[in-house]
């Protein structure tokens, strides 16, 4: 994943060449803006709380690649944040502060308690993260339903703030959408940025092979303690976003199970990319709705083999998908010319 | 006293399961180096065979070792049929495969049995023995006991026997014992295959214990990982003695530390890992790995 993401300059068929034209990609991106502006106005309510909720964890599946797809590490505990982010937002809501302060401290409090656990658990190497990871959100359901002053314990708490202001003349779903994709699009745009950049190879050679990215002067813990800060931070806003669209959270919101299905999503999706986190988002939000109207009995199961068959035809995801299609169109049509040929090869 | 004895028996048993279930966490990753997420999945199915087989009038022995053969060759399938395509790609994919597979036989599991509790019989009686003025059950003594026995003859297996000898050439490197004319492929079944019985030797004696349900062995399974970490992943004795130590621990702190009690305690294991993680990044008794750049 990382070879073609790092040196995909060449162009390496006709439509990546045609995708990379300067009007047809500010073309795109304005018909995605305006899509993203009319879109809410015109879909039915549940089609709406849907699609922000595919936001929602779309976000969070951003966030876990950022730390795992980039920079390599494995965590099992991105639920956690995107928890903690939610309990800020009920806690600081409900207490009647600003929901500007709100928002800051619920990016704020899971990059820094990411950051103190990252500190030291980069120091160990790739299945140790994961351990320490995977006792966040175990040991988080239980503090949750201990302090349960603040955590409202197994009842859980809510926070009603997403309600259309009046003088936007919105229903509440259209609202909640907005604020989705307004907040969400934003840190899309931002993490996008970051892992094209400085920042972006620096993860891509620690996860490569740490002994060189050390001997090259980029400090393997470091970037991992980053990485694991911002997928917190991420998480964090994807928390925010969640008392958005969801408004209550409570302890089974950080069960483990969610954070397995978190990075089951993430690898559907693509690990090490952008459009693979919106994939993973989708898959998180869509699969079980859509095995659920198959057949209630069948939802786990058929989760599962869906899971596998995908993995097995796709191991590197859904993202993978028009190379896989690329290569099946080649195999049919083998007489095409010589010139042609070799540079499709060489991918 | 006769409350800290007891504790300490009813945690070396409890230990004891996550130690089985950690060493075939161990096999599987010394075999095909990933960390196999439905090995307590897998467990429970072959728990639910066994109750099955039962069901049809078998004596429970029968019944238990029915099972534990039916786990071996569905191991080795799994292996052969879905897992052995993800050996050599991406690791990230490899873990997601087995959380798929997961998923996949909690939910079997779940279509034909139902999330109902049920009941499982146990191995042995429900009797309690007197020692030093503790009340100790017997079943706790006996899960010790199979567990131990098992591991002396896994570690007769590996060390004593050819097929052991076998098994250790493919886990250290895979491309040399080929060349040495040693069947990978078959090897790594078996891998698979073994730990899946041991897996399922963990499901039949927790099972009268938790009841079975699709779910009985998540958390047992959060702890058997706790233990491999804690032990190090190299070290099957290293791993037993991490699970056994996960046990007390936990059992002791439930009790005697008010504020942990019994809906923290599975904390225990996760603080205990990551201070010796700290010290020992290789785990208590695992080997450090050094890499060739």
């Amino acid at each position: 994943m990382t070879a073609t993401n790092s040196f995909s300059t060449a162009p390496a068929s006709p439509w990546r060449a045609r995708l990379e034209r300067p009007w047809v990609r500010w073309g795109l991106v304005a018909l995605v803006v305006v899509l993203a502006i009319v879109v809410p106005l015109l879909l039915p309510e549940f089609a709406n709380q849907t699609l922000a909720r595919i936001g929602v964890f779309s976000v969070a599946v951003l966030g876990l690649n950022v730390v795992m797809g980039y920079a390599g590490q494995i965590s099992l505990g991105q639920i956690f944040f995107v928890g903690l982010g939610a309990y800020v937002t009920a806690y600081g809501y409900n207490a009647g502060w600003n929901i500007v302060i709100v928002f800051v401290l619920a990016c704020l409090i899971p990059a820094v308690v990411g950051m103190v656990v990252a500190l030291a658990a980069a120091r160990l190497g790739g299945l140790a993260i994961a351990m320490v990871t995977i006792a966040l959100p175990i040991i988080g359901v239980p503090l949750a339903k201990r302090f349960s002053e603040v955590t409202g314990g197994s009842q859980g708490t809510s926070a009603r703030f997403s309600a259309a202001p009046e003088w936007s003349g919105l229903y509440d779903d259209q609202w909640q959408l907005y604020l989705v994709i307004l907040i969400g699009g934003a840190t899309f745009m931002l993490t996008r940025n970051l892992v094209r950049g400085k920042y972006g190879r620096a993860f891509a050679i620690v996860k490569g092979n740490e002994s060189v990215a050390a001997s090259m002067g980029v400090s393997p813990y470091r970037y991992k303690v980053l990485a694991f800060t911002i997928a917190s931070l991420i998480g964090g806003v994807s928390g925010f976003l969640y008392m958005v669209v969801i408004q209550y959270t409570s302890p089974e919101t950080l069960n483990f199970g969610h954070s397995i299905e978190l990075l089951a999503s993430m690898v559907i999706g693509g690990a090490g990319s952008i459009i693979g986190s919106l994939i993973g988002g989708a898959w998180y939000v869509l699969v079980p709705q859509v095995t659920n109207i198959i057949d209630p009995n069948l939802t786990t199961v058929l989760q599962g083999a869906i899971l596998l068959i995908v993995l097995f035809f796709l191991p590197n995801g859904f993202v993978s998908l028009p190379r896989l299609l690329r290569r099946i169109g080649r195999r049919d049509a083998p007489q095409r010319s010589a010139a042609e040929v070799p540079q499709h090869i060489e991918e | 006293m006769s409350t800290f004895l007891q504790l300490m028996i009813d945690g070396l048993s409890t230990g004891s399961i996550y130690a089985a279930l950690a060493l075939s966490i161990v096999l599987v990753h010394q075999a095909t180096g990933l960390i196999n997420f439905a090995q307590g999945g897998m467990a429970v199915l072959s728990a639910y065979i066994a109750w099955v087989i039962y069901g049809l009038g078998a004596p429970l022995i029968v019944a238990i070792l029915a099972a534990v053969i039916v786990s071996f060759f569905l191991g080795a399938l799994i292996e052969r049929y879905l897992v052995r395509r993800f050996e050599r790609g991406d690791p990230d994919t490899a873990v997601v495969v087995t959380i798929g597979l997961l998923t996949l036989i909690t939910g079997i599991c779940a279509w034909f049995w139902t999330y109902n509790n049920q009941l499982f019989p146990s191995l042995f009686p429900l009797d309690t023995v007197q020692i030093a003025g503790a009340v100790i059950s017997v079943r706790s003594l006996g899960t010790i006991v199979v567990i131990v026995a098992i591991m002396v003859l896994l570690q007769a297996l590996f060390v004593g026997t050819k097929l052991g000898l076998a098994l250790r050439a493919v886990a250290i490197d895979p491309s040399s014992a080929a060349l040495s004319g040693v069947p990978v492929g078959r090897n790594l079944m078996i891998g698979w295959g073994l730990a899946a019985s041991l897996g399922a030797i963990a499901g039949v004696l927790v099972a009268p214990q938790l009841t079975l349900t699709p779910g009985m062995m998540d958390s047992a399974l959060v702890y058997a990982l706790a233990a491999v970490i804690l032990g190090g992943l190299t070290s099957p004795i290293g791993v037993v003695v991490a699970a056994w130590l996960i046990g007390i621990l936990e059992n002791l702190a439930a009790v005697y530390v008010p504020f942990i009690g019994h809906d923290l305690k599975i904390a225990v294991p996760f603080v205990l890992v990551f201070v010796v993680l700290l010290v020992r990044p290789q785990g208590l008794f695992g080997r450090k790995s050094v890499v060739r750049v």
